[in-house]
């Protein structure tokens, strides 16, 4: 497999008035198209800083990203915010849907600033939403939706310019282990479509669904190893190396 | 859904904080329209009044210096007139490119009479002219009815020892006065006043002119046009504006135009406080949001878009209904201020709306610079 996302000596470091903190330190990591990875890890341990670096979202301390070759550290701010809209979907663990919008339209809003036609936009965001399970529930307020309901507009959001990559914060953190299970079933059925998933997270139940698990401690990789694929009726998993 | 859509969304999720923000352009807006349509409808009814208020331009007999000497022994020198005016004069005067812009033309005479006694200036001018001509006049007792009355000044009054009802003598013919001027602190005040035919009568030159007095509507031509006009209708006079008369107005009027604008400048920059910090604060409050949108793909181009369309929808509206306000409230309140006929000056309407959207606008690019510099790695520490 090809490497999608590459990771070399990666450092995060916080600080200001005398204060450091750590939050990655030398995190070398390679991640191949179409891997689903889990990375777990206690609070603190910079699961979360990961996640952005990857995204993004934020620039490391030292080290270098890149993603498809292209390192992001050359990209202008304008660039990588093209880059995430085309590459990545953001999942987050608070959803952080717009609470003034409607669930169509909280997934058209990252086409906001496209010139797409309206219609078209509506369509898209009516197919996707139905992808995850919503149809009917179109035109509902964040505040009428459920909370697993309220991720799947994210997760559908976050599918609206066709990502290669996944990108999800604890997805399942504010829900109920029903519905945090229906959502892990939707990164699987996503995976299985193609995509890449980097999912954070404190369930190990998900290593179930997983191709690769990453545990971190203390801004280091403590643990890297790759799983055996997905068995499709839930048969028993053995550990890759 | 497109960035308009979007912001129009977000205000309306934000109504009082978009009330709040709009209000100060409302206002700000409103009070510049009401001020400025006021100040520039007032500006024409004060100039109107203050010409009607007595003359401005003078109308003199030409006359030259004429030094007297002999040899290098200077004996003084006199004033000799070229030509003397006439009561038909006024006819040449009316007949001018800019009559219409002439109120009234008043013509005087003057001579010195025996008195009761005592050697007086009489002056002469139409008896029904009297209230146009010298409309500050307050007169104890009666105007003048016919030739065979007069008005005392206060100091003659007081001089001859007469008050209305008396009677006063001059070359041997009785008038009565019909009354006594109040004190002027003018030249009157020492004067007999008659109609000019009886005066000119006394001083035995029938239409006969000392000199006119030209009230001119100076509001929308300048003074000096209607002076050369004059001018060049009586060859033989000296026209002259009252200088002081015509700056003292032209200043008044200015100082009220002047007084219009920093009041609404005062207003307006209060007005765009109001906008900053209300979209300054709702940068603030919206920083997750931000963060979600620069993380979903928003460019920071798109952040300003967004700001730009949430304040320029805002302005927008509240601009129009400033300017509404504004022009409602000066065409109620016009006829308060002496404008007699009010209106709504289109200018001050749409240059204040313009100025609404420009400054809303305006006082939003301080925090929409800062939202769209926002690193999402700021925002995604919050989320």
């Amino acid at each position: 497999m090809e490497t999608f996302i590459h990771l070399d000596d990666v450092s995060m470091i916080y600080g200001g008035n005398g204060t450091r903190t750590a939050a990655l330190q030398g995190v070398s990591l390679r991640f191949d198209a179409g891997e689903y990875v889990v990375v777990t890890g206690e609070s603190g341990s910079g699961k979360s800083t990961l996640l952005a670096i990857l995204g993004g979202l934020q620039a490391p301390t030292s080290g270098t990203v890149a993603i498809q070759g292209v390192p992001l550290a050359a990209l202008s701010q304008d660039r990588l915010a093209d880059f995430r809209r085309e590459t990545i979907g953001f999942v987050f663990q608070a959803y952080h849907l717009l609470p003034y919008l409607s669930a169509r339209e909280n997934v058209m809003v990252p086409m906001s600033p496209l010139p797409v036609r309206a219609k078209e936009k509506a369509a898209r965001a009516a197919a996707l939403l139905a992808s995850v399970g919503l149809a009917g529930k179109e035109e509902r307020l964040p505040s009428q939706l459920s909370g697993g309901e309220c991720q799947r507009v994210a997760i559908a959001r976050a599918l609206v310019h066709g990502p290669s990559v996944l990108l999800a914060d604890e997805p399942t953190g504010n829900l109920d282990s029903a519905t945090g299970e229906q959502i892990f079933d939707l990164f699987s059925e996503l995976h299985r479509r193609g995509k890449t998933v980097i999912m954070v997270t404190h369930n190990e139940r998900n290593l179930t669904r997983a191709t690769r698990a990453v545990r971190l401690r203390d801004g280091l990789v403590e643990e890297d190893r790759r799983l055996s694929p997905l068995v499709p009726d839930g048969g028993t998993r053995t550990p890759g190396g | 859904m497109d960035l308009k859509k979007l912001a129009w969304k977000n205000l309306h999720r934000r109504k009082t904080r978009a009330v709040f923000t709009g209000l100060g352009i409302f206002l700000g807006i409103g009070t510049f329209v009401a001020l400025v349509s006021l100040t520039s409808q007032m500006e024409g009814a004060v100039q109107d009044k203050l010409d009607r208020y007595g003359a401005n331009i003078l109308i003199l007999p030409r006359t030259e210096q004429l030094s007297l000497g002999f040899g290098n022994i200077a004996l003084g020198g006199t004033e000799v007139a070229h030509a003397t005016l006439r009561v038909k004069d006024k006819k040449a005067i009316e007949s001018i490119p800019h009559r219409d812009r002439l109120r009234s033309v008043v013509p005087y005479f003057l001579t010195a009479a025996g008195t009761s006694g005592k050697e007086v200036v009489w002056m002469g001018l139409p008896a029904e002219e009297i209230p146009t001509a010298r409309p500050w006049w307050k007169i104890f007792g009666t105007p003048i009815d016919g030739k065979e009355e007069v008005l005392l000044g206060s100091e003659v009054a007081a001089a001859l020892d007469k008050g209305p009802g008396g009677t006063v003598t001059a070359y041997g013919r009785a008038y009565r006065v019909s009354g006594v001027l109040r004190p002027t602190g003018e030249k009157e005040d020492g004067m007999v006043i008659a109609d000019i035919a009886a005066v000119q009568a006394l001083g035995r030159k029938p239409n006969a002119v000392s000199y006119y007095e030209v009230a001119a509507l100076c509001k929308d031509c300048p003074v000096e046009d209607i002076v050369a006009q004059l001018s060049q209708a009586l060859p033989g006079a000296r026209v002259s504006a009252i200088r002081q008369v015509v700056e003292s107005r032209r200043e008044a009027v200015d100082h009220f135009r002047k007084l219009g604008l920093g009041v609404s400048a005062v207003v307006l920059a209060i007005g765009g406080l109001m906008v900053f910090v209300t979209v300054m604060g709702s940068v603030q409050e919206r920083t997750r949001e931000i963060g979600v949108l620069r993380a979903v793909g928003f460019r920071r181009r798109a952040i300003l878009s967004l700001l730009f369309w949430e304040t320029g929808w805002i302005s927008f509206l509240a601009s129009g209904m400033g300017a509404a306000a504004g022009g409602a409230v000066s065409l109620l309140v016009a006829p308060h201020f002496g404008v007699e006929t009010p209106g709504i000056p289109p200018v001050p309407l749409f240059g204040g709306m313009l100025l609404g959207m420009t400054l809303g606008l305006l006082g939003a690019v301080p925090p929409a610079r800062k939202a769209a510099a926002l690193s999402p790695t700021e925002a995604i520490r919050t989320l």
